[in-house]
């Protein structure tokens, strides 16, 4: 999955204009002239919102640094949000109060959960995202943060002073240096650079830097970095090309349509924006020997695939897929770009050749025929911070109250850079009040999988969240973040509303209370067969069993369990979430069994 | 002490972060504790013609350079006499042979030194002394050199217990089991076990993460089925035979019993050649069970004396009784032991119908008791008479008091313990009930993992099997799950 902030055009368009004068937006607190904040925050991409909004949130007068206002919220690789391991990370971000997953419940065109026939436990929620409204309503979402401001602007440089004796680190980050020559002091600095850090975009034998006339902020930043002493490496991924939507033949290709109902993201949302038969179908394609011969015969026109930058062990790019799986067949899949976006993005097919040969692959594909290509598919080479140099906190080991979030750690994906950014930001605001950091553990999270496995071994692939990596897996499910993360976040961080405190206070009860109820309610099994036929129930025995065992069976749950037995259980079925987490808690529960 | 030394092994392998390899760390961050240069007497304790004294460290070169100072050091591998001498003092301390053994080759795979120097304790404390002067060195701690050994990948955890093993061995078999395990032999097994289990894990996992937006193959998880059942059958036949290695360790249980006066206490108290047992002709002069552990061909064992079994006595004689028979049912091997002169007395009938017949018929469960029938008192039946007893099972003749028949007797003890407790040479062995645990903890999840219908709850199972089995093995970590999945699919966007 590619995830660059701001590549090819775009970041051409936005770098020419970085100049300009800032802009200040929202501000209620921070007079221009004296530019001193809390925590400062430099990114507008998925992590530099999260960390800017929690920093917010927990208090902290905060300003969000970036290139250009109208590129926040930006998805800049893949139309779609979620998935395995992804779609817990977006649970817990939301648990604590985080915004990705809340903006996903606006802007959703295509809500699925995967992997519904294998357990609660690594059930993926995800959904095809429109682009537009996503950044619409981030930008919203992010503007009208109290606390928070928002500034044009490129970083040139950090301010540096004495470190304080009582922490490690050989300095203390005290503020920022702009490109155009201001100054603005910060007790945290929250650096969410992306793949900005001396990117380059390669196009079959092309290279060029990814910021062309406007890198030299970053190229000074990267240069600090170094000169400080961060050890830096260097990672490569890539991004498909996009295809004209009224060009491809969709009455041949295989359909798939969302869930009904869709699950929302957000604990806080009961059901999404839209309804699911006004929401777009995604389509199933393949490639075939065709597209492994024009791979193969282009080699040597790609150096994106033969340099020595570590790709990942993973195949994100068609060219690693041929080379190390010759002879097999390929999904890819056609998803929608948004409502009304005329684009259609291939996923699984990020490829690097030059465009002429891109077009002509892509043709060979059922379904492609006479598919016109919009903007062709390329790499990206960029530099990333050894995540061994910070700790569970977030906070360089190097620099005291200097936070990294995101890509700059050698994470790919946008829900990777949400859930850093959270943590940066409620660390960054922690460390000016001088209370202990929040760190959530591997027992806790797949937040905490995701930074343990940083901190505390490093990357040297892009590193994207699987439900394998977490060793506790059965109890850390999407369905129980909240009662894993916000009762702490609202408690040791500050990041989280009242509202939402208040709503996994009344889950948590009503759980309780829920479990009880149907460990008090007990019939003889010859009962309960009459009253729920359905049920595989053995009826040969008469034992005596509780209605919590009775919802132990596959097919039994809350709504059909309260039609036999209305009262008391009949309430439970009024919120969808409750009855869903009631019967996945009786599934979970150990003690007398069904069986 | 192997027990202290087990403890260190064993926490250096949970380790504060141990569910994760550390080869990506590895070259570049060293192991646990290290940092310090450590020595050690390494030779056993007390007065001994030759003292061996190690160090295993970076500052081991030093160290060498400042006990036999100005020399260089010596060329590696190659023992060499030194003059050693006090750094501080200059005082001369010995005249010994010195080896430089540099890292990686060398037992810890850090810079190692050997000392070898004239035992006398004032030898040793002096160079003992001597190295703690040295700056950067600090006495070892019980296990630390087989810890770092193990922390650089020199040695697996079978094999630390293995050399744990091997420096207690209290008979010659179990050097030889030892020696074995050393090389790996139950380590490899175990790896190749572990290898089977990962890969079936990784592909289930590989099923999670990706079978809904990534094409696997199909019959992913029918070849994951597959491979759990045959590891099932794998470890389900070597657990059967896993007790043997166990009896090695604390010794087969051999329980001499008989009727009252047979010679049983004469029997042990011969075959301990010690006075275990108070031995009079007055019948039950023993009443409570008598243990003791023997070297017995060569095989550890521990031997029970027992009351003479008979009915209508004192109530405590009664219970010694009692507790005989209870010994007698956990008996490995029982020598069952009746006096050759009174064969048609009611207690040695009784005996020969209750005990020697039942065990030599061997039950259906085939939990047959093994049987040594021994006729004391040879002495005292007439000259020229053989076997005097042809109707009887199969039984030697020994007499205690002259000692006639003995050798056949060991001879014959030596083929059952054998049987018992398997030939260390011909395979290896479960030495350690822990890997009994182990194992059997891996059967029983891999059956949890055929029940699961939550294909979540089935990976967990795998997860847990695998779990244990990385006790044994070392590793174990989700890189390698992932390392196999990233190997054997394509996928990813």
């Amino acid at each position: 999955m590619f995830c660059i902030r701001g590549c090819g055009r775009r970041v051409a368009a936005s770098l020419t204009k970085q100049h300009l004068a800032s802009v200040r937006f929202g501000g209620d607190s921070a007079a221009p002239w004296t530019p001193h904040f809390d925590v400062v925050v430099i990114g507008g991409g998925h992590a530099g919102t999260e960390a800017a909004a929690a920093a917010a949130r927990c208090g902290s007068r905060t300003l969000l640094l970036t290139h250009r206002v109208d590129t926040i919220g930006q998805m800049s690789c893949n139309p779609s949000f979620g998935g395995i391991g992804k779609g817990h990370l977006m649970r817990e971000v939301d648990a604590l109060d985080g915004l990705c997953s809340r903006i996903c419940d606006q802007s959703g065109i295509h809500y699925k959960v995967l992997n519904r026939r294998k357990g609660p436990a690594v059930w993926g929620l995800r959904a095809q995202i429109d682009r537009k409204l996503y950044k619409q309503n981030m930008q919203k979402e992010i503007l009208n943060t109290p606390r928070l401001t928002i500034q044009e602007g490129a970083v040139e440089d950090l301010i540096l002073t004495e470190p304080e004796p009582e922490h490690t680190g050989k300095y203390r980050v005290s503020g920022v240096v702009l490109a155009d020559g201001s100054t603005i002091y910060a007790e945290s600095v929250v650096l969410t650079t992306g793949t900005f850090l001396r990117g380059m975009i390669v196009i079959g034998l092309e290279m060029h830097p990814a910021g062309r006339l406007g890198d030299q902020p970053s190229i000074g930043l990267a240069q600090t970095l170094e000169k400080l002493g961060f050890v830096v490496g260097r990672l490569k991924t890539g991004t498909p090309p996009r295809i004209a939507k009224e060009s491809v033949n969709f009455s041949i290709l295989n359909k798939q349509t969302p869930d009904n109902p869709s699950i929302p993201f957000s604990f806080i949302n009961q059901t999404v924006w839209i309804k699911p038969e006004d929401q777009l179908p995604c389509y199933l394609t393949h490639t075939n020997p065709r597209v492994d011969e024009i791979v193969l015969e282009n080699l040597h026109l790609n150096c994106h695939v033969k340099e020595t930058t570590r790709g990942p062990r993973y195949c994100p790019s068609i060219e690693s897929k041929v080379l190390r799986f010759p002879n097999r067949v390929h999904q890819v899949w056609l998803e929608p770009e948004g409502m009304d976006s005329d684009l259609i993005y291939p996923q699984g097919l990020s490829v690097t050749l030059p465009a002429e040969l891109q077009e002509k692959m892509i043709t060979c594909i059922r379904g492609l025929e006479n598919a016109k290509m919009v903007q062709p598919g390329y790499g990206v080479q960029y530099d990333y911070m050894d995540p061994r140099q910070i700790s569970p906190s977030l906070e360089t080991h190097l620099v005291q109250r200097l936070f990294f979030a995101g890509q700059i750690n050698g994470t790919t994906g946008y829900e990777e850079a949400a859930a850093q950014g959270v943590i940066a930001g409620i660390n960054a605001s922690l460390r000016v009040r001088h209370k202990p950091p929040f760190v959530i553990s591997r027992t806790e999270g797949y937040i905490g999988v995701l930074i343990d496995d940083l901190t505390t071994l490093g990357t040297n692939e892009p590193y994207r969240m699987f439900t394998s990596r977490a060793e506790f897996r059965l109890s850390l499910r999407p369905d129980n973040a909240d009662s894993r993360l916000t009762f702490r976040g609202y408690k040791e961080a500050g990041c989280v509303s009242q509202q939402r405190y208040e709503r996994a206070s009344w889950m948590k009860s009503s759980l309780e209370e829920g479990i009880s109820m149907l460990k008090s309610i007990e019939f003889l099994s010859t009962k309960w067969k009459t009253l729920i036929p359905e049920s595989s129930i053995s009826s040969g025995k008469s034992l005596p069993l509780r209605a919590l065992d009775v919802l132990k069976y596959e097919e039994v749950d809350m709504e059909l369990l309260a039609r036999a037995v209305p009262e008391p259980l009949k309430k439970y079925t009024q919120c969808r979430e409750l009855a869903e987490r009631l019967k996945i808690e009786a599934t979970r529960n150990k003690g007398s069994s069904a069986r | 002490m192997w027990r202290g030394l087990w403890t260190l092994v064993s926490r250096a392998a949970r380790g504060p972060h141990s569910p994760r390899p550390c080869t990506r760390q590895g070259s570049r961050y060293p192991g646990p504790g290290s940092g310090a240069t450590i020595f050690a007497l390494s030779s056993g304790q007390g007065r001994c013609g030759i003292a061996v004294i190690r160090t295993s460290g970076p500052a081991s070169g030093h160290a060498l350079r400042s006990l036999t100072a100005p020399r260089d050091l010596p060329p590696a591998r190659k023992a060499c006499l030194r003059l050693l001498s006090d750094p501080r003092s200059g005082e001369p301390l010995d005249r010994a042979l010195v080896l430089w053994f540099p890292g990686p080759q060398s037992f810890t795979g850090e810079d190692c030194t050997e000392f070898h120097v004239h035992g006398g304790p004032a030898v040793v404390s002096g160079v003992l002394q001597a190295l703690g002067s040295v700056p950067g060195l600090r006495p070892a701690e019980a296990g630390e050199f087989t810890r770092r050994a193990f922390a650089h990948g020199k040695l697996s955890l079978t094999e630390v217990e293995g050399l744990a093993d091997l420096i207690h061995a209290e008979t010659e078999a179990q050097r030889r089991q030892a020696l074995r395990q050393l090389d790996g032999e139950l380590g490899d097994l175990c790896r190749g076990w572990a290898e089977t289990l990962t890969k079936a894990l990784a592909h289930v996992e590989a099923y999670i993460d990706f079978s809904e937006d990534d094409n696997l193959e199909e019959g992913v998880l029918d070849q994951a089925d597959s491979e759990v059942r045959k590891l099932e059958v794998a470890l389900g036949v070597h657990l059967r035979d896993a007790r043997r290695g166990q009896r090695l360790r604390s010794g087969a249980h051999v329980v001499v019993a008989g009727p009252p006066n047979a010679g049983k206490s004469s029997l042990v108290n011969l075959l301990s050649r010690k006075p275990v047992s108070i031995v009079s002709p007055e019948p039950g002069t023993t009443r409570d069970v008598l243990e003791t552990p023997v070297d017995l061909a060569g095989f550890p064992a521990l031997l029970s004396d027992t009351a003479g079994l008979r009915e209508g006595v004192g109530p405590v004689e009664q219970e010694g009784v009692r507790r005989a028979q209870k010994r007698l049912e956990q008996a490995d091997l029982i020598l069952a032991v009746l006096d050759a002169t009174d064969l048609a007395s009611p207690a040695s009938c009784n005996f020969l119908d209750t005990v020697v017949i039942p065990a030599g018929a061997g039950n259906p469960s085939g939990n047959s008791q093994r049987l040594l029938l021994v006729l004391n008192k040879s002495d005292l039946l007439p000259a020229g008479c053989s076997d005097p007893h042809p109707d009887l099972p199969s039984h030697l003749l020994l007499s205690c008091l002259t000692g006639e028949g003995l050798d056949g007797l060991l001879e014959a003890l030596k083929k059952e313990l054998a049987a018992l407790c398997g030939d260390p040479s011909t395979g290896p062995l479960l030495t350690r009930s822990r890997h009994q645990h182990h194992l059997q903890g891996c059967l029983d999840a891999l059956g949890q993992y055929k029940q699961a219908r939550d294909l979540a709850l089935a990976a967990e199972a795998l997860r847990v099997a695998r779990g244990h089995l990385s006790r044994l093995t070392g590793g174990g970590g989700t890189e390698e799950i992932l390392d196999i999945i990233f190997r054997d699919f394509c996928v990813g966007k």
